[in-house]
């Protein structure tokens, strides 16, 4: 931009460098911006818009219907939502291995209550976020995942249930025993260490599950295979009373190391060793967050949030329509254009289960609404003062958004750094909120570059200068002449601010 | 409409005063932090927290009662009234979830509520130390990274004008919640941070154009950099009085209809943004302008042209 000063006026900082504006700024563009210029930018703008067009079209495709595309948290659905802590038994944070084991135990243990859209992940070094939607008998499912697993070795003769015996003769997976007709030799505790490795006739490719003992668990496992290894008979690994795996006895087995293998892949061989592990868990889980919410409860908060978040868009387009008249226009609909890219962006990241609404995360919404029309705000309020320098709409129009992007785009900045730090260091409810601030901003920012600039130009050029009464910028304008004017005639400085 | 003033506003003229009710409110905050505390939520402390909702003619005797046959100890009681619909709030410090979740079932059941009528949030004690820890983790690391971005983009002494201003924010913020007594939760947590995201907002804006209006001046030898910040506080006054309406507007919505959990997150909200707006020009401007005009190029003009001007009213604008 041009702002050499001119030497002839009268120096008085603000005043000079504000009456500069006004004669210099837009000399050079006038003279040298032709026609085609002007229409290559206009092409320019329109080519955004039009894109700009598509992309909502896509996004209003892939949100709608609402309900069924933003998946909704645990506070808005109903459900349990539980967040359990691992602690190893002197007290310690513990291994990331051991974490993986334990996430793997309760996902077993979730998997087993047969909640389809249940989800287990592990958060920070030593949590586990459970969260199951709709569960409708809280009671029971916090029992369930609290318990600890009981992991038993039953020999198969006695198993006194013949339906069951049947169904583990033919190979069917997960059996379940009834609870009494079954006596366990030997349970998990008498288990010292599991580990998976080749299978000792490495030749095949298949893995084995290895197994150590305690001294009671040794002898037990001694005598137990010393009966059975003539016949070649089985023990049934029953974890919570269900039969996960049931391998026939090759030999006796009097040194506590038990070598389980059936040409296991590396993940059946993994499964097993987690089966084994959960009944010998390396931590003790402890629940530290346990949420239960009815779900018309949840139901009624989001009305309440979407009710507030209603009133006050409503409010504030009107006020903005009050304050800048015709620019307000804009204003409402960049804040449409910002709501339908932002809905696309929740939409897309709850298809790919990165991202559900919570209530904490309806109240980051609502605040980055507010900032998307505070970047707004900022660009007319910037595009006005420019014309009150003294600058046509049309030059105002280019550098007062310029300006006004380039002051959002460093508060943006801000924000988001905030929101980043949120996501990703703090946990829970403040993490989602986190997530909604930095979507936030980013949907700010492409209604800037995609919207409001291109649209705010293509609007100078034509209707704005053709009746600025309506767009609010009269009074600017009026402003801008007596200042150029003032600024021509150098005689004249005191009047120059007091327009 | 006119969105300028016709005579500058002199707010550096005034940042003795301005500073002198910052410096209050703060002192006045950390009394009601020692004298009053925090009022922690159960996140914090570890416990039971049941909302019991759409209780109808069930009264607070019946409730305690029924809570006290479940097995409940002692209790705490309150009745919400959300939206027209009659509920209670009982918080107790139970922290094992399958316990408390059996309470609250047993209770319901004796009442007579349907199962969807409640939610019961349990809190293990060791957690309350974690998400605390990570908050304050998450807080620092963000403060690192602005101070480190504003100095980069600006200069340093305007990050910590910056920082100085959103921690008085963010003290003043935490003292009402300590005068009020209303229970600090996680959600109050993220809303102190996003207090801090906003104050930093608001004084950037403002410094983005004090840096801008200083570079221009630069040969402009006739301002003093007191003159410089009033004049650019005053060229931005409006887009902040109009930035502030229009995220006020629906806090105050969520203050006024949103539900319970959403409440407590506005309150916050609400004091923390008028603090933002006001610290920005109250505290963050005079302090990066003293700080300046300690500088020996800006105390040298302040010298020359100074003391007159804004003895006089810098507002004329004419010499």
């Amino acid at each position: 931009m041009a702002r050499k000063n001119d030497p002839s006026g009268q120096p008085s900082g603000v005043d000079r460098w504000k009456a500069s504006e006004g004669t210099q700024g837009r000399a050079p563009r006038d003279s040298r911006g032709g026609r085609r210029r002007v229409s290559r930018d206009r092409r320019r703008y329109l080519t955004t818009l039009v894109v700009l067009l598509v992309a909502l079209g896509v996004c209003v495709f892939g949100f709608t219907p609402l309900g069924e595309k933003i998946t909704q948290g645990l506070d808005i659905r109903g459900g349990v939502s539980v967040i359990m802590t691992a602690t190893t038994s002197d007290g310690g944070t513990p291994s990331s291995e051991d974490m993986a084991t334990a996430t793997q135990i309760v996902q077993q243990r979730v998997n087993s209550l047969g909640a389809n859209e249940a989800s287990v992940q592990q958060q920070g070094s030593s949590s586990i976020l459970v969260q199951i939607p709709g569960a409708t008998d809280a009671e029971s499912t916090v029992a369930a995942i609290g318990q600890t697993g009981h992991l038993e070795f039953v020999r198969l003769d006695e198993i006194g249930d013949a339906d069951a015996l049947a169904k583990l003769n033919a190979g069917t997976e997960g059996v379940k025993l009834k609870e009494g007709t079954y006596t366990a030799f030997l349970d998990g505790s008498s288990i010292t260490q599991t580990s998976v490795g080749q299978a000792s006739n490495a030749s095949t490719g298949y893995y084995a599950v290895n197994i150590t003992f305690n001294d009671e668990g040794t002898k037990e496992f001694a005598e137990v295979t010393k009966e059975l290894a003539p016949t070649n008979g089985r023990i049934a690994i029953v974890l919570d009373g269900v039969v996960e795996s049931a391998p026939a006895v090759q030999s006796e087995i009097t040194d506590g190391k038990v070598s389980i293998t059936g040409q296991f892949t590396l993940d059946k061989a993994t499964s097993l060793k987690t089966v084994l592990d959960s009944g010998s868990l390396p931590v003790t889980l402890t629940m530290s967050e346990s949420r239960v919410v009815g779900p018309t409860l949840g139901q009624d908060s989001l009305n309440q949030g979407i009710v507030a978040i209603g009133v006050g868009v409503a409010l504030v387009v009107v006020y903005l329509f009050f304050f800048y008249r015709g620019l307000g226009l804009l204003t409402m609909g960049s804040l449409a254009v910002f709501g339908i890219i932002y809905l696309g962006m929740l939409a897309l990241l709850s298809s790919f289960g990165a991202f559900s609404l919570t209530l904490p995360g309806l109240a980051g919404i609502v605040l980055t609404t507010g900032s998307a029309a505070d970047s707004s705000i900022l660009v007319l309020e910037r595009f006005r003062e420019e014309i009150r320098m003294g600058r046509s709409i049309k030059n105002a129009s280019v550098s007062g958004s310029k300006h006004g992007v380039a002051t959002s785009l460093d508060a943006d900045v801000v924000t988001l750094v905030t929101a980043l730090a949120l996501f990703f260091v703090a946990v829970g409810s403040v993490k989602g909120f986190g997530l909604t601030l930095a979507l936030g901003v980013v949907c700010d920012v492409i209604t800037m570059f995609c919207f409001k600039v291109p649209m705010l130009r293509l609007l100078a050029a034509g209707p704005i200068e053709r009746h600025p009464g309506f767009w609010g910028v009269a009074a600017d304008v009026a402003e801008g002449r007596k200042k150029t004017e003032a600024a021509r005639s150098a005689a004249v400085k005191g009047g120059a601010r007091d327009a | 409409m006119r969105s300028h003033f016709s005579h500058e506003i002199a707010f550096i003229a005034h940042r003795r005063q301005f500073l002198a009710v910052s410096v209050a409110l703060v002192a006045l905050a950390l009394v009601g932090l020692v004298v009053r505390g925090l009022v922690l939520g159960i996140e914090f402390r570890g416990g039971t927290q049941i909302d019991f909702n759409g209780t109808g003619d069930v009264t607070i005797e019946q409730l305690r009662s029924a809570l006290a046959d479940a097995g409940e100890q002692d209790p705490t009681v309150q009745t919400t009234l959300a939206n027209g619909v009659e509920g209670f709030l009982v918080r107790s410090d139970t922290t094992d979830a399958t316990v408390a979740t059996q309470h609250a079932a047993q209770t319901a059941e004796e009442l007579g509520l349907p199962s969807d009528s409640y939610t019961v949030t349990t809190i293990g004690p060791d957690w309350g130390a974690d998400i605390t820890c990570s908050s304050l983790a998450a807080f620092f690391v963000a403060i690192l990274a602005i101070i480190a971005y504003v100095s980069i983009r600006y200069e340093f002494k305007m990050s910590i004008a910056a920082v100085v201003a959103l921690v008085h924010d963010l003290v003043i913020t935490v003292g009402v919640y300590a005068w009020t007594q209303i229970p600090v939760t996680p959600n109050v947590v993220a809303a102190l941070l996003t207090i801090m995201g906003y104050s930093l907002y608001d004084t950037v804006v403002e410094f983005n154009r004090t840096n801008e209006n200083a570079k221009q001046l630069k040969d402009g030898v006739h301002r003093t950099y007191y003159q410089i910040c009033n004049f650019s506080i005053n060229e931005v006054f409006i887009r902040s009085i109009n930035t502030t309406l229009t995220t006020i507007v629906p806090v105050i919505c969520m203050l006024v209809i949103g539900g319970e959990t959403l409440k407590g997150f506005a309150f916050a909200l609400l004091v923390g943004e008028l603090l933002g707006t006001y610290s920005s020009f109250a505290v963050a401007s005079p302090l990066l302008a003293v700080w300046k005009t300690h500088e020996p190029k800006w105390a040298k003009l302040e010298a020359k042209y100074g003391a007159s001007a804004s003895a006089a009213a810098p507002a004329k604008g004419v010499e």
